[in-house]
């Protein structure tokens, strides 16, 4: 083997390698923590978990800078170690499975989490009693859709996420007979109506609501419980010219219409959906308290699945710890509001969830088997002498 | 056998990550049923199951039902051309003009909304006019029975835009429902207008 691959492999291997990763892991960890009193929880997530490195604006200029290593650094790198160790000490022994076991499990951990970061989506399905959906929407992803409304039996939607609002360019897609201008996009914004904010400066829009509307800029809020609701004035050109400036806003109750060559259109900018091809009716949701007090005992929605192709139409009830496993999907009870009238559940994608529970089973299996091979060997050990 | 291939193997599932965030999608999708629960702002709902935290945002308040109840029928001018109602209007009509167009919406809400006064001031809020009094309100409107409904109609000439800009308006109630009909436009074209406005006026009744 020649002398640099040898580097290259010691490096790998090494026990020192692991025990400095697993020192900056700590140093991360703290860090994350510390500044999740300014970011809050998926703001930590972005910075330091899922992320190479740590970046950091050089203070004046806003140019970012990697200044520690981030999640997935520390992490992939501790799992090619752990792999390598692994291989390399790989000996078929009777006496070493327990150890191979555990080893396997804790890659298989590594293994989950990783793809856990990549495929995971969350999302939230918000239903008032007697409402049916089917779609469940993201708790932070907004997309700017366009629907044309023209059928009378279903809509052609062009979703626009969010990610390219803010590059301020011209957005054409083969599916729409207009360009769409994103004129200015703020990440988080106030709407109020115009005769209540006299000062505030003049509208960009010249249809629909958004003349009637001021928009102030807020900063982005991190706050657990609290959504940002950007805004933005979109201006659609057709093929003779401008057809006008819209302001669209999840905070906007009412759709915004607009014709062109015959197709009547709709314009909005709200939280992404996902549609799904089966839909969720509440029948009722309970909240039970612990009788003579306020103390929540139990939060449970009753609901009706129903499959598009009418395969399947059954009730299900979901509660605490009881979730609903349908089509890849977990339905988690997660809040309610509007004095108990509206169930919020929440939709839980994870390809890989399998995974946690599986190479938990494998280390505690493998630990059992390795001190099992040690007592027994010291039993006998001990029968022998005795 | 090294272990650098598994590390390049993870790479690209990461990238592949950040790119579909960037994708624009095209898809059906049915249409969305009319809002059941009537003037519910949109809370943001927190992932710990609690007090459920209001988004302590004013919201533009346009998820206001319009009414149901008694409908009006009336018979448009020919020279108006119909526009999509949307959710909000019961009717829509543009009126074509050299400068711009008048825009007639027919809306109805529950209740009598902030009463006459209110709304009319409202509407000469739009077109830079200072608000009437209440013992003005009599002087600038004018009262009118059609059929079985009794309206106010009033006339009103401003700015908007930088432009002249005139309302005319007609507010009639009907059962427990306040019905609102307004043509706004440049002032030209809607003095122009006002004999087929008033016209069209004298058509509503109760279908």
């Amino acid at each position: 083997m020649k002398p640099i691959t040898r580097q290259f492999r010691d490096f790998f291997v090494s026990l020192k390698l692991t025990v400095v990763l697993l020192g900056l892991s700590i140093i991360l960890i703290f860090w994350a923590t510390l500044a999740q009193v300014q970011l809050g929880v998926w703001g930590v997530q972005e910075k330091f978990f899922h992320a190479f490195f740590v970046l950091e604006k050089i203070p004046g200029t806003g140019f970012p800078v990697p200044v520690f290593p981030g999640g997935y650094f520390i992490g992939g790198l501790l799992l090619v170690n752990l792999i390598a160790a692994h291989l390399y000490r790989f000996k078929l022994e009777w006496r070493k499975t327990g150890i191979q076991l555990t080893h396997l499990g804790l890659i298989l951990l590594l293994v989950g989490e990783l793809l856990t970061g990549i495929f995971q989506r969350e999302s939230q399905l918000r239903l008032d009693q007697g409402e049916t959906k089917n779609y469940s929407e993201s708790y932070r992803d907004t997309e700017l859709a366009l629907l044309d409304t023209t059928n009378p039996d279903y809509n052609e939607v062009v979703a626009i996420p969010e990610a390219l609002l803010g590059d301020g360019e011209v957005i054409q897609y083969p599916k729409l007979p207009f360009q769409v201008r994103i004129l200015d996009y703020y990440p988080n914004a106030m709407l109020q109506m115009r005769d209540r904010a006299p000062n505030a400066p003049a509208a960009v829009a010249t249809m629909g609501i958004g003349p009637r509307v001021a928009l102030i800029p807020l900063p982005l809020t991190y706050k657990q419980d609290e959504r940002n609701a950007p805004a933005a004035n979109v201006e659609l050109i057709g093929t003779e010219g401008s057809l006008g400036k819209w302001l669209v806003s999840p905070l906007l109750g009412m759709p915004q219409t607009l014709t062109y060559q015959g197709h009547t259109w709709e314009i909005t900018l709200r939280f992404k959906r996902y549609y799904r091809p089966f839909s969720i009716t509440l029948l009722k949701f309970t909240h039970e308290k612990y009788a003579g007090t306020d103390i929540p005992k139990n939060f449970a929605s009753h609901i009706r699945l129903k499959t598009d192709d009418k395969h399947e139409d059954r009730e299900v009830l979901i509660y605490m710890n009881n979730p609903l496993r349908y089509a890849g999907l977990t339905f988690y009870q997660a809040s309610f509001d509007n004095d108990d009238r509206t169930t919020i559940l929440q939709v839980v994608r994870n390809p890989s969830w399998v995974l946690p529970y599986v190479s938990c089973i494998l280390m505690a299996l493998g630990l059992v088997i390795q001190f099992g091979i040690h007592l027994f060997g010291f039993i006998r050990k001990r029968s022998r002498s005795s | 056998m090294s272990p650098r291939p598994f590390a390049y193997a993870a790479l690209p599932l990461l990238l592949l990550a950040g790119c579909k965030d960037r994708e624009i999608t095209a898809y059906r999708a049915p249409k969305d049923p009319p809002p059941v629960m009537p003037g519910m702002p949109p809370s943001s709902g927190n992932p710990e199951a609690g007090a459920p935290a209001s988004s302590g945002q004013d919201m533009a308040s346009t998820a206001v039902p319009t009414a149901s109840g008694e409908e009006l029928t009336w018979t448009a001018p020919a020279q108006w051309t119909v526009k999509p109602a949307g959710a909000m209007r019961k009717g829509s009509f543009a009126v074509k003009g050299d400068d711009g167009d008048a825009d007639l919406s027919i809306t109805a809400f529950p209740g009598s909304t902030g009463g006459l006064l209110a709304n009319i001031n409202r509407w000469r809020g739009q077109i830079g006019l200072p608000p009437l009094a209440e013992n003005d309100l009599a002087a600038n409107k004018v009262h009118l029975d059609v059929g079985e409904l009794h309206l106010d109609v009033v006339d009103f000439a401003g700015t908007a835009g930088g432009k002249p800009t005139r309302i005319l308006g007609a507010v009639a109630p009907v059962g427990d429902n306040t019905w609102f009909f307004k043509l706004m436009g440049p002032d030209a074209l809607v003095s122009r207008e006002k004999p087929a406005f008033m016209e069209f006026i004298h058509t509503l009744k109760p279908r």
